[in-house]
């Protein structure tokens, strides 16, 4: 929202510079964007006057001009214009003069064009900055001084030259701010002055208006009100320099003096008008109503729409002629041959002027408006306004009255204001005098209720106040943030709040894995959907179908993760492809799939933290004297123990998946009571082979949220003494089939151990010549304990026990 | 040998004096030495020991004392030899310390989001602060309508809102939460005033992914509600943060803002210096705050006389990317190993 320095201080006599404006505007709500400085560096630009003009000898397109710039020596200037005329009072730009065009800076020097002199230049309108006019020099008017500076005239004539715009960022609960007038209503709040508004009085009654036109209104849900007022036998022309300077001044285009004053009177009021030629309605009536689905429009812009129903339509006794509150329609346009207009000045519904907006894909300066809602009395006022300034540059007669459709008048709020809640929400002291300053400065009328309690009635510009926590913010604003003060102290809120367990547990993690050597990444949980759907697999947990969005602007982010692992794939595929072939990594983040299975929060999804970890490339780096080698399965799942240690949880139960899955090579699964908590495994060579990877890849994936569960069921740590006594080491190597797995060796070990038996570890396997064919040896170290010092005969008989247990079980061969 | 305990007694002292001034200067000097002495069949003292047996009963344990002590002495001799031989030859000269050390992992690292974010958890956490969680996923009274988003309000085009594909039904009532602002809802309908609590999390927009924007992105979120908790409590903890995160000299502007669910609503901007801008630096919008609205808090049913509150919400990435002057948003999801190791 473009607002002029120079048009706003025509309303408050606020005595500020731009600078402290834009700061104090800010500063009260309404936020400054952007600071433009327009216009207009003229030094060295004089008004002249054309003595003569020839035909240039060399060029046709050329002329010759002996200009006079009030001195005994006339110069010669060398012009390109069609519009040049002897007599002409121009602008000129004296050679030294400094000029910027489309952004570039441009010096006038004294030049030979097609051999001729020319001292100067002839300007038109857009290489003075004033418009984007290249039809032709800019002609001044008789009121010119030859010789002037052209910034004297600019300034005498056209009232405005040199001009700060500042962009505001109006916030949707500021309808008021869309116009001149309400930001100048802010700025006389702050100031404590007067806000001065131009003298209009509109007509009470319908006067001859009703000779000339019917209005009824068939849908007040859409439209709560229409007037309208004519003009008759008016000249449609360009509007004068100071009309086109202040449209300019907002980026506005000129477009004529009748369509410019409808967008002048919008741009100080904040009522959107719509000027229609009289002569194109037909049967002299406008009926308002509710469009039908499938009804057909031409708008001012030529684009065909095809309209859904509930649109508020403005139709003549023949057809629709503008979509309410939206944008004209090209039937009723004002064109230069125009000479009866007729002013709409109506109010259209916020929500439904919304929806249509929305529905048409339009949005325009007047839907802008009556989406934040429109002052729903300014409307005989703003058509008041408009029809004035028409007669007073187009001339022609207003016609006596004006028709004013209004169902139903709403009559204002009345809102209780507490002083004592001000400061209960502020935690400041505002004197009551002050409070009632703010309020009527901002248009509020003040009664005192009872003591401490004010009556205010809230202005129609303020459709946006509701209640008593609304009135304390415009105070809040008013009186000023910076007012608030700091505490030097701060209550301190007890008891402290509790930590749960599991706080700690994430961090735990992440040092660990950081500390080994993983890097965290952070990967988008959007992906396209035939991803997330070749992911939703079981193995990761996902047991339903992924979850689809219904409007993403890209089919690459139409679903949610079901899995972190095509994120992480994705970014170790971007890794080696840029050379970089260590590929340790891990995540954290939230995953989705349909069914309730999972739910926490809402009905019919799952959504749950995952933690991912991938390892695929070099495991450690070579040196001088230790080779380099590739991570394997072994190297993961070690990880993953230590970080079961790490968190103290333990012992899972444990599925061995040696099959491939659709993604997975073969795979550990990690369970209790017989929920999955993770996932150890290698990736599907396919999978790999798509990703472009050069190495296997390892992954383990979590699910974080239920491995929280379980940390925060943990029985806290209790110190268990040290043994006193000493450990007992001994050696056990044993040969078994071939196809044996060490796990159920290892397990069925440790059962037969106990109590004794405190620790194992495999310390070797071998094949080979010194063991029979289709056998293996396995090496184990075991660690015995007591509360006593063991003799050699006790611990003799529990290895003796282990060894018949393993023969037993496991056909097992002692070897010495 | 004259087996009495005078003649081994005058033995044992001349061994000792032989001990203690031998030289011992090399591996193989050592190992004559332990020969000599110590060797299991010819050596000095083991043979001596062997004398024991034949001397009278009451002097043999003075004996074995005697011999005991000599074999100690030559022993750590020995030792002596050894450890001092074994130094030399691991002497400066030998060893070069300058090679590299051995590295058996590379290093890991932290993502940056992640860095910003325990940051800004840490400096709440200090101030008494817990912390809540949410889902990503959301319905839409949670995201909006509890949060006093009138329906069809222009507050909602604020706000770009990916919806789930709900199937038949297409309520369009699920969708990717806007905001972290849900949370604060959830977390009053879970429990009772007062509340003083962050929700660190994902948020998402439905937009297309630029250099500077991103279909989602993080936010920290702040809840407090007491009895005669007011604005000025608001600033004084918004500020504290702020110098705790940007600085002690840090310049704010705390000015008027909008956000449906709180009143009177208010913006932090930070003063950032570029010394290429024509202002030597602009004002950045770092955080939204405000007093609870009364409709929210009667909403989860919190009695709005008695209790007020504060709430806050800021992004994660843009004062990291400010911090570390990452110009490009992208970057931060792209995981480049040689990004990720600056961290």
């Amino acid at each position: 929202m473009k607002i002029s320095y120079n048009w706003l201080t025509k309303y408050v006599n606020h005595q500020w510079p731009p600078q402290q404006v834009g700061n104090a505007l800010t500063m009260s709500g309404l936020e400054v964007e952007h600071v433009d400085q327009i216009g207009l560096s003229l030094d060295g630009v004089i008004v002249g006057q054309i003595l003569s003009v020839q035909s240039h000898p060399n060029a046709d397109r050329l002329r010759l001009c002996e200009v006079t710039l009030g001195e005994p020596q006339s110069l010669q200037i060398v012009c390109g214009a069609p519009n040049v005329e002897v007599g002409q009072r121009v602008a000129v730009a004296t050679v030294g003069t400094t000029l910027t065009l489309h952004g570039k800076s441009i010096k006038i020097k004294k030049a030979k064009i097609r051999g001729e002199i020319s001292t100067g230049m002839i300007c038109a309108e857009d290489e003075l900055g004033l418009s984007d006019d290249h039809d032709g020099i800019m002609v001044l008017s008789d009121h010119s001084v030859i010789g002037e500076p052209l910034l004297d005239y600019l300034r005498r004539e056209c009232d405005l030259t040199e001009d700060v715009c500042f962009d505001l960022s109006i916030t949707p609960n500021r309808p008021d701010a869309t116009c001149h007038i309400g930001v100048a209503r802010d700025l006389a709040a702050l100031r404590d002055v007067p806000l001065r508004l131009p003298d209009i009085t509109p007509p009470s009654s319908t006067g001859d208006m009703d000779q000339h036109l019917d209005v009824e209104i068939h849908c007040p849900e859409l439209c709560g009100r229409y007037t309208a007022m004519m003009v008759q036998n008016v000249t449609v022309a360009p509007s004068p320099p100071w009309l086109q300077r202040r449209l300019e001044s907002v980026g506005l285009r000129s477009i004529n003096n009748v369509v410019d004053i409808t967008n002048f009177v919008m741009y100080e009021c904040g009522q959107p008008l719509h000027a229609f030629n009289y002569d194109l309605i037909s049967n002299k009536q406008i009926v308002v109503r509710s469009s039908v689905s499938g009804e057909e429009f031409i708008t001012l812009d030529e684009k065909h729409h095809v309209l859904d129903s509930g649109v508020a339509l403005i139709c003549d006794g023949h057809q629709p002629i503008a979509i309410g509150g939206i944008m004209g329609g090209k039937n009723s346009e004002v064109d230069d041959s125009t000479t009866n207009i007729l002013i709409e000045s109506a109010w259209f519904d916020p929500s439904g002027t919304r929806r249509s907006a929305k529905s048409l894909g339009i949005s325009t300066d007047a839907s802008y408006r009556f989406e934040r809602g429109v002052d729903a009395q300014l409307q005989p006022w703003a058509a008041m306004r408009a029809v004035q300034l028409i007669n007073e540059i187009a001339g022609g007669s207003v016609v006596n009255g004006i028709i004013d459709i209004h169902p139903h008048p709403q009559p204002l709020p009345t809102l209780d204001l507490r002083l004592s809640r001000i400061h209960a929400i502020l935690g400041i002291e505002i004197t009551h005098r002050h409070v009632t300053q703010i309020l009527v400065s901002l248009g509020f009328h003040v009664d005192e209720k009872t003591d401490g309690v004010l009556s205010c009635t809230v202005p129609s510009h303020r459709p946006d106040i509701f209640g008593e926590i609304d009135l304390i913010e415009e105070i809040a604003r008013i009186h000023g943030y910076d007012q608030i003060p700091l505490h030097s102290h701060t209550p301190l809120q007890l008891p402290a709040p509790l930590a749960r367990p599991s706080d700690q547990a994430r961090d735990e993690v992440v040092s660990f894995l950081t500390g080994n050597g993983f890097r965290e990444i952070y990967t988008n949980s959007l992906l396209p959907d035939d991803v997330a759907s070749q992911f939703s697999q079981g193995v990761l947990g996902v047991e339903a179908p992924p979850v689809r969005t219904l409007n993403a602007v890209s089919s690459s982010m139409a679903t949610l993760r079901p899995s972190l692992l095509p994120g992480m794939l994705s970014v170790m595929k971007h890794n080696v492809r840029h050379s970089q072939p260590v590929l340790r990594f891990y995540e954290f983040g939230h995953v989705f799939h349909q069914g309730s299975a999972q739910s926490t929060f809402l009905e019919h999804y799952s959504e749950y933290d995952a933690l991912l970890i991938g390892i695929s490339g070099p495991l450690n780096p070579s040196s001088w004297d230790t080779s380099s080698r590739m991570a394997d399965f072994f190297d993961l799942k070690g990880d993953m123990s230590l970080l079961f240690d790490t968190l103290q949880l333990n012992p899972f139960e444990m599925q061995f998946h040696d099959q491939p899955t659709e993604i997975t090579e073969y795979h550990i699964t990690l369970a209790t009571e017989n929920l999955r908590c993770a996932t150890i495994a290698k990736l599907a060579d396919s999978i790999q082979d798509y990703y472009e990877l050069p190495h296997p890849v390892f992954f383990a994936d979590f699910n974080w949220t239920r491995l929280l569960e379980l940390y925060d069921q943990k029985p806290p740590t209790a110190f268990t003494p040290i043994s006193l006594y000493p450990i007992v080491e001994r050696d056990l190597a044993i040969s078994v089939e071939e196809s044996q797995s060490v796990g159920s060796l290892l397990s069925t070990l440790q059962t037969a151990g106990k109590p004794l038996l405190k620790e194992v570890n495999v310390f070797d396997i071998y094949t080979g010549d010194q063991i029979p064919a289709g056998q293996k040896s396995i090496a184990f170290s075991l660690r015995f304990g007591a509360d006593r010092t063991l003799t050699d005969k006790e611990i003799d008989r529990v290895m003796q026990k282990i060894v018949d247990v393993l023969s037993k079980q496991f056909n097992a061969i002692l070897r010495s | 040998m004259d087996n009495t305990i005078e003649s081994l007694k005058s033995t044992v002292a001349d061994l000792n004096r032989e001990i203690a001034t031998a030289h011992l200067l090399s591996t193989s000097e050592a190992e004559e030495f332990r020969v000599h002495y110590l060797g299991q069949k010819r050596g000095i003292i083991t043979q001596l020991f062997k004398v024991i047996p034949h001397l009278p009963k009451t002097d043999r344990r003075e004996a074995g004392q005697l011999l005991n002590a000599l074999r100690n002495t030559a022993q750590s001799t020995l030792a002596e030899a050894h450890s001092k031989v074994a130094k030399d030859s691991t002497a400066a000269s030998q060893i070069d310390l300058t090679l590299p050390g051995r590295q058996h992992r590379w290093k890991g690292s932290r993502h940056p989001i992640s860095l910003a974010l325990t940051k800004i958890t840490d400096i709440f956490n200090r101030m008494g602060f817990n912390i809540a969680e949410g889902p990503e996923m959301e319905d839409d009274w949670h995201n909006f309508t509890a949060l006093n988003f009138p329906d069809d309000h222009p507050a909602r085009d604020m706000q770009d809102t990916l919806f789930i594909d709900e199937g038949h039904q297409h309520s369009s009532h699920i969708l990717m939460r806007t905001h972290t602002s849900p949370v604060q809802i959830r977390a009053m309908l879970d429990g009772k005033p007062p509340f003083r609590l962050i929700a660190p999390g994902r948020v998402y927009r439905n937009e297309t992914i630029t250099y500077k924007s991103y279909c989602l992105f993080h936010q920290v979120e702040g809840l407090v509600v007491d009895e005669g908790v007011t604005m000025a409590d608001l600033k004084t903890t918004i500020y504290s943060f702020a110098q705790s995160f940007f600085g002690h000299d840090v310049k704010l502007r705390y000015r008027p803002s909008f956000f449906p669910f709180t009143e009177p609503s208010a913006e932090l901007d930070v003063w950032w210096e570029l010394p290429d801008h024509p202002n030597g630096g602009r004002w950045m919008e770092v955080l939204g705050s405000g007093m609870v609205h009364p409709n929210v808090l009667q909403a989860v049913g919190i009695d709005a006389e008695r209790y007020t509150g504060y709430a806050f919400g800021m992004g994660v990435e843009r004062p990291a990317m400010l911090h570390y002057g990452i110009q490009d948003i992208r970057v931060l999801y792209e995981n480049d190993n040689r990004f990720l190791s600056q961290f």
